[in-house]
């Protein structure tokens, strides 16, 4: 007997647990498959997300990269990077036995033919064999010089379009999205000459993150928060995306990027515009990129005579970090002895619109500064009269609330509570809540969350071309300012805050950076 | 009871207090006591409070191993109710043992709390007026009744935002299933049942996901569940529900353990979906079979701390799980 039954001709799985969100059966191509972002994060997340049940059984991984290697040493080698690097376990091994067949690899340079005929055969196999259904997402895990090789590759091959209308293909691409405003506009070009643009998800793994998102929550889900979030109550607000280490081993990869480039163009411009935006009307990824490049709008382009007034850029020297003693910028591997490149940048940024208006944002990073931390400082303004006498309030701070992005992820709030005794006296202190605490479950990591996403079709957490744009427009002015004009470099001890022209950016509108 | 646990969190004790023949507002000050002047318990991130109810002291430890487990994903105050045997006397008495702990997970310490009230007399028939006062403000209550199923009008699911029982643990009969079902009317129920049945569930859903094969789940033939009597019929009762499948194709059959396989077609080919556990390894089989098509198998390993697991999970959720009353509800018919 045959049973026509109507739940299934809707476009979900009808059996699915709505709050799981399985991906769809696909072939995850890995373009720079034998290298380092391969095996130490996506190679983990697609273990994750096997072991967390989201993988279909119609899915495979396809390598692409110049090594010669074939299939079962693709697989090994994988299962053995990602074991070293934490994963495997007992659960593990039923996953990478379940691999065996649905991972293949092909040797081949980007710019040979023979590189993407011999990928769409593997496609074609694949589709047949494990039902894949001739659904693709690549990712660009390659150098960025290559991208247009590979980009043009696809597309020469009739690989860059689905072949249904059932049938998607999407491609991920790594940042840096171009060097400047101008190599990002012909990075675009190129790719929007193979892919559409609901085709492409650009990855900054910041907003894999589970508090970059917890941001839009406490934002737009509480309604004690939101009304505050304005010129009317907020004085100024403060960024904060410090790092401890030095360059490491990247020293001739950061002479080339900066922190700028490196951190600025990208993890701040999206912590900014999630901090600035306007609630979205739909929670979906139009509605939330909309408002997001709304926001970064809104942000004041820096003519070169205010970047030498309200930017601040520093290379790191010599000094102790956290007990121990490290060498200055220009001595790492790697790294012109003269280099002039920032490790450091301390900015302030005026917002022009209803919500912000005289409102100034500053904003600083860096490396070898005491410690890790991404914040976002919201300081209040000051209560328009205290009804105490000075000695009763001379402890007390202006109020603020601070999203900790990492580590240590959640909000504290500042108030000020009067200290118990016989006298009257009013001091500032801190609440803590601990994302952590609250829900210690296992959140996702960033690419594992990333990844589900751009199998899924989600691209909310994805940058959109004009973001890229927009953000490359911010920064921009400074690097053309810092290429011709005379702009001071200074330098920092490392294990401090930074330079002390960055405090005195601070000073000159009566202000002081937070210790974070 | 079968109560299977992970590896013992780390757990150390701030503070702990036991008396016997007490009122419930001298262990609220006992509790709030504790906490003073302890820097590790003074902050408190709590989600809910959690009652259990259970019947011996053995029970109740057993209970609450699964519970610091929990802690680390839904730190809440635990009053653990101990039903304590009729001694003969009808006078209520009261026997508390109250701590207050740390758990520490991932460098971080969560301040727990934990209360076992041993109940005799009358007052185990007024197990609602335990919870009340010692409830968190405006946090949900979850009551999770470990050994039996509540009766609809039992006083202490006034108490309660939602229930959790385990249809398994009075033996799947039928009856079990009918009083979750009437549960449902009253108040949001978790079946542990139902979420011991969820690896099978995600499995055998993900054999349908895309274009390729959810068609076959329009021209469903044949579904074949086996196991126990009570999880072969809520996962059949789910299938049904689901697919709005009519009684005649749905076969079932006892076995040791569960197994599914639904046969449907699709523009003229057959596919066959199953997902199997074979023999005693803690593995699920999954095989999608389809004429002149894909062929494959996946190995889905699951995890010993199910207990701990599911009760995290069902407590995710504090409304009524609709999915679930269906499935209950299909289950009950494919059982008449």
């Amino acid at each position: 007997m045959t049973f026509n039954n109507a739940a299934a001709d809707e476009d979900v799985n009808p059996l699915a647990d709505p709050e799981e969100r399985p991906a769809p059966p696909a072939v995850f191509i890995i373009f720079g498959a034998s290298g380092d972002l391969t095996s130490r994060k996506l190679m983990p997340a697609i273990e994750r997300l096997a072991l967390r049940r989201l993988l279909p059984p119609g899915f495979a991984v396809v390598g692409v990269a110049r090594t010669e290697m074939n299939d079962d040493d693709f697989r090994e080698r994988m299962r053995e990077l990602v074991e070293k690097g934490g994963g495997g376990g007992a659960e593990a091994r039923h996953v990478w036995d379940s691999f065996v067949g649905a991972f293949r690899y092909i040797a081949g340079d980007y710019d040979d033919p023979d590189t993407f005929e011999r990928l769409k055969d593997v496609l074609a196999e694949l589709d047949n064999e494990r039902g894949t259904a001739e659904n693709r997402l690549y990712y660009l895990a390659t150098p960025p010089s290559t991208f247009p090789t590979v980009i043009k590759g696809l597309a020469a091959h009739d690989l860059n379009r689905p072949t249904s209308d059932d049938a998607f293909v999407r491609i991920v691409i790594e940042k840096p999205f171009g060097h400047d405003l101008q190599t990002a506009l012909d990075l675009d070009a190129t790719v929007h000459e193979a892919f559409d643009e609901s085709q492409v998800y650009r990855i900054d793994h910041y907003l894999g993150k589970e508090t970059v998102q917890n941001v839009l929550a406490l934002r737009f889900a509480n309604a004690a928060f939101e009304p505050t979030w304005n010129r009317r109550y907020i004085d100024h607000i403060q960024i904060t995306v410090a790092e401890s280490i030095g360059v490491e081993h990247r020293g001739s990869f950061y002479e080339q990027a900066g922190a700028l480039r490196d951190i600025v163009q990208n993890h701040v411009m999206q912590v900014l515009s999630m901090t600035l935006m306007e609630p979205p009307v739909t929670f979906d990824a139009d509605g939330i990129r909309d408002e997001k490049v709304k926001a970064l709008k809104a942000v004041e382009i820096l003519t070169p005579e205010k970047v030498k007034q309200q930017v601040v850029r520093a290379q790191y020297a010599r000094g102790w970090v956290g007990g121990d003693e490290v060498i200055g910028y220009r001595e790492e591997e790697g790294v012109n002895p003269h280099s002039t490149t920032e490790t450091y940048v301390a900015m302030k940024l005026r917002v022009d619109n209803w919500r912000w208006a005289g409102v100034p944002v500053y904003v600083r990073t860096g490396k070898r500064l005491p410690k890790r931390v991404t914040e976002v400082a919201l300081q209040f303004k000051r209560v328009p009269h205290l009804p105490f006498a000075p000695e009763m309030v001379k402890d007390l701070e202006a109020d603020s609330i601070v999203l900790r992005i990492q580590p240590d992820e959640g909000i504290t709030l500042r108030f000020g509570a009067k200290v118990p005794g016989q006298a009257f006296r009013v001091r500032s202190v801190s609440m803590d809540f601990f994302y952590g605490a609250a829900f210690l479950e296992e959140t996702p990591d960033a690419y594992e969350r990333l990844l589900l996403d751009a199998l899924i079709g989600d691209a909310t957490l994805f940058i959109r071309s004009d973001e890229v744009e927009q953000a490359w427009h911010i920064v921009d002015p400074l690097l053309q300012a810092w290429e011709h004009e005379d702009v001071p470099l200074a330098t920092y001890e490392s294990g401090t805050w930074g330079p002390g022209e960055a405090d005195d950016l601070m000073a000159a509108d009566d202000r002081r950076w937070r210790r974070p | 009871m079968e109560v299977v646990t992970a590896p013992s969190v780390s757990l150390s004790t701030i503070g702990s207090w036991q008396a016997e023949g007490v009122r419930a507002d001298q262990v609220v000050s006992a509790l709030s006591e504790l906490r003073r002047h302890e820097e590790r318990a003074a902050t408190r991130t709590s989600v809910m409070t959690l009652v259990i109810v259970v019947r011996t002291p053995e029970e109740a430890q057993s209970h609450l191993d699964v519970v610091r487990h929990l802690g680390a994903r839904h730190p809440s105050r635990t009053l653990v109710l101990v039903f304590c045997d009729d001694d003969g006397d009808d006078e209520s008495r009261m026997d508390a043992d109250v701590s207050v702990s740390a758990i520490e997970r991932g460098g971080r310490q969560v301040a727990v709390e934990e209360v076992v009230l041993e109940v005799r007399g009358q007052a185990r028939y007024h197990l609602d007026s335990l919870v009340r006062p010692f409830a968190l403000p405006d946090l949900p209550i979850a009551v999770w009744v470990a050994t039996d199923l509540p009766g609809r009008g039992d006083p202490l699911l006034t108490a309660a935002d939602r229930v959790v029982v385990d249809t398994r643990v009075v033996g799947y009969k039928r009856d079990a299933l009918n009083t979750a079902y009437s549960l449902t009317h009253r108040v949001a129920v978790t079946d542990l049942s139902w979420w011991r049945l969820k690896p099978w569930r995600n499995l055998f859903a993900s054999l349908f996901e895309g274009h390729v094969y959810r068609p076959f789940l329009r021209n469903v033939q044949h579904l074949e569940v086996s196991g126990h009597a009570g999880p072969r019929h809520l996962f059949a009762g789910w299938v049904v529900s689901r697919l709005d499948l009519p009684r005649t194709v749905v076969h079932l059959d006892d076995a040791e353990h569960l197994s599914a396989k639904l046969v449907a077609s699709h523009e003229g080919r057959r596919g066959s979906f199953a997902v199997e556990r074979k023999g005693d390894e803690r593995v699920i089989d999954a095989s999608v079979e389809i004429e002149a098509g894909p062929q494959f198998q996946q190995k889905m390993q699951f995890g010993e701390d199910w207990q701990s697991r599911a009760v995290a999970d069902a407590l995710s959720h504090m409304g009524h799980n609709e999915t679930y009353e269906a499935a209950l509800e299909a289950a009950l018919r494919l059982l008449r």
